[in-house]
């Protein structure tokens, strides 16, 4: 029995295919993934992306039982109306992957979320960024362009920085121009990607701070894979961050799709 | 016609009333040779304006596009509501007013008042002082002294004479608003609600921007029709929100449409915290107004005294509309709304309660992020998460 979970993210439309094996919670595998930039429509973008994933597992769309919808998108795709917001859905599947997950720290394009999860698993209380872009995805991008670097690279100078400099601004348009100003004034790429780092992992840790940080803890999100953000997070939150058994931008989709098996079970 | 389809339609009107500054209301109000008082927040006495003859208004910068014209005057740590309420004046928006009333609610306000007294110049303008804390007969003596003379002062610029029968009359009227709208609020309370809480806000918003006496007679024909509509029983969770001078219907609708259900409010500007009282005709009608306002009227946070006597409120009407959980709405930099929601947290956590918090500017515009914290907030309650 196939399900669907479509996590359509402000930057990434992201499905899971996930083939659940028995009755039992836990026996499902996830069979294929796919990650499609956001385009103009939702519609679209989870059209191309659930494709991808049935041709993958060379299964085709009839043959999939349920399916779920989350992120930003997640209300304007008419032929799934049923939805769950992102916060139960990185929840859902944090704690499916990693029963000791309890606080889950989801860094994607334009929004950054901290849950805190209870013994079973269910949300107690989260926090979000407001509309400010600091802090996110969309600064990296922004930060790298600056840097004429790419994401990746970026994070891979971080760690190489010895003596970060000090990037004061919360406000992203205000920490570019004082990235510029390091530019301008000579000062090593590595240790300004390094404060750049530093910088963000201080205002997560602000955010971490409002729901309160229990172990074990999870970053998901597209920015997870970013390695020196991991790095300067874990120096700031003086934790370690545990690793979860899958691509952890693919998180929200993996909890839809859980969700799409939930939803049928409850209609059997 | 229907009756629900009737109750639709006057909650339309309503909030079409409410979706400009200056309405077809106001304007064939005005054309008739009526004058208004813009009235800055809930605790100006509009009795004693009712009473002079003039209608107040309550501002609203309702569309505002910008905050240009306060950049200047204002600074990062003013709220975004004061910003928005000065630019639209400056931009003429109220230049249908004949004056201005304001109180010394907060700081900002207080300097949202003196900028737009001194800059634009209003034809009249007045500054209420309001007692900052609830407490003895010494504050409301010295509040009956102040609404004394906020109604001289109107009688010497305007040339008219309050006499007692018409301060009298009026406080009949606004009573009987005040009630009206206090039987909507208790049909709202059973299982299925005759209207939502957005709609809600349009009723109590409505009557703030149009002559009253035809205020309440579609009020009346309201609560009659509300005693025996159908009512809304598509929703997931009750909720009662909690803040102050908010004023936007879409933010409501953005809670509402993720299946939040608004039962009832602790909300001073356009809420039942501004309906629960009713003024005495017994007696002194200045003391009575001073002693309804600042003693009977439920708290704002900015009355010293009132932690406990607010937080009753709050759980009484959250028990008494049976209700699953609590949002605080504020507006980012509002020291008073700042302060009560860290006084808040505290109790949520003592008391174990389902409480969501969330932040709006002035002009609301993070439908997105609104929607999902509301859904997760309710998902968080149906699946008894908590
Ligand atoms: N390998 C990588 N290294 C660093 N950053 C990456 C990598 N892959 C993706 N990203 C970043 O992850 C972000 C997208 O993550 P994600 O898909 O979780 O966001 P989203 O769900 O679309 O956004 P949101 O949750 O804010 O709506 C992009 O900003 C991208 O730059
Ligand atoms: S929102 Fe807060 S700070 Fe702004 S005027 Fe109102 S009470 Fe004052
Ligand atoms: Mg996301």
């Amino acid at each position: 029995m196939y399900f669907i979970g479509c996590d359509l993210g402000s930057t990434t439309g992201k499905v899971v295919l996930l083939e659940s094996l028995g009755d039992a919670v836990d026996s499902c595998r996830i069979v294929s993934w796919a990650l499609e930039p956001s385009g103009f429509s939702p519609e679209e973008t989870a059209d191309l992306a659930i494709n991808r994933a049935c041709e993958q597992a060379g299964i085709s769309r009839d043959q999939v039982a349920g399916f779920c919808c989350t992120g930003y998108g997640r209300e304007h795709v008419s032929a799934i109306p049923y939805n769950v917001s992102e916060i139960s859905c990185h929840g859902k599947s944090a704690s499916f992957l990693l029963p000791s997950a309890r606080t889950i720290i989801d860094v994607g394009g334009q929004d950054v979320k901290v849950i805190a999860l209870g013994k079973t698993g269910k949300v107690v209380d989260f926090a979000m960024n407001d509309k400010c872009a600091a802090g996110t995805g969309k600064f990296f991008e922004a930060m790298a362009r600056t840097l004429r670097c790419t994401v990746e690279e970026l994070g891979e100078m971080s760690l190489q920085s010895v003596a970060p400099v000090s990037i004061s601004s919360t406000c992203s348009v205000f920490a570019e121009s004082e990235v510029i100003s390091h530019i301008n004034k000579g000062v090593d790429r590595c240790e300004i990607a390094g404060g750049i780092h530093e910088s963000i992992a201080r205002r997560l840790m602000a955010m971490v701070n409002r729901v309160g940080l229990t172990e074990d803890v999870v970053l998901t999100g597209g920015c997870a894979k970013n390695k020196g953000l991991r790095v300067a997070l874990e120096k700031m939150i003086k934790v370690e961050l545990t690793e979860i058994p899958c691509d952890p931008q693919i998180n929200g989709a993996l909890g839809a799709a859980l969700y799409a098996r939930d939803a049928y079970d409850g209609e059997k | 016609m229907d009756k629900a389809m009737r109750v639709r339609e006057i909650c339309d009107s309503f909030r079409e009333l409410c979706s400009v500054p200056y309405n077809e209301s106001l304007q064939s109000y005005k054309n008739d040779g009526g004058l208004i008082i813009g009235v800055l927040y809930n605790q100006v006495p509009e009795e004693i304006l009712t009473a002079a003859g003039i209608l107040p208004v309550r501002i609203r910068a309702v569309g505002s596009q910008g905050t240009e014209a306060s950049d200047a005057r204002f600074t990062q740590v003013n709220c975004s509501l004061v910003k928005h309420f000065y630019d639209s004046a400056a931009k003429g928006r109220f230049d249908f007013i004949d004056g201005l009333v304001a109180t010394n609610g907060c700081d900002h306000v207080r300097k949202l008042h003196e900028n737009w007294t001194s800059v634009l110049k209003p034809a009249y303008s007045h500054l209420l002082c309001f007692p900052k804390r609830q407490g003895d007969d010494l504050q409301v003596t010295q509040l009956a002294k102040e609404i004394k003379k906020l109604k001289e002062s109107i009688e010497a610029h305007f040339g008219v004479e309050i006499t007692d029968e018409a301060l009298r009359e009026a406080i009949k009227l606004h009573n009987r608003t005040r009630e009206l709208q206090c039987a909507l609020y208790e049909l709202r309370k059973g299982e299925n609600p005759p209207i939502t809480g957005a709609q809600m806000l349009a009723v109590m918003m409505a009557g703030t921007c149009m002559p009253r006496e035809a205020y309440n007679a579609q009020l009346e024909e309201l609560v009659a029709l509300c005693q025996d509509v159908e009512g809304i029983s598509d929703y997931k969770v009750r909720v009662v929100v909690y803040g102050g001078e908010i004023d936007s219907i879409d933010f409501f609708e953005a809670i509402e449409s993720q299946g939040a259900l608004i039962v009832a409010d602790s909300l001073g500007g356009y809420g039942k915290r501004s309906a629960d009282m009713q003024i005495s005709l017994e007696g002194d009608l200045y003391t009575n107004l001073a002693n309804a306002y600042l003693m009977e009227r439920p708290a704002e946070p900015r009355l010293h005294g009132t932690r406990a006597a607010r937080w009753e409120y709050l759980e009484k009407v959250a028990e008494e509309a049976n209700a699953d959980g609590f949002i605080q709405v504020f507006i980012p930099i509002c020291d008073l709304w700042g302060y009560e929601r860290v006084m808040f947290a505290t109790e949520v956590e003592k008391k174990d309660l389902n409480c969501l918090v969330l932040d709006t500017e002035y002009i609301f515009t993070a439908s997105g992020q609104t929607r999902t914290r509301v859904q997760a907030f309710v998902e968080s309650i149906t699946e008894g998460g908590r």
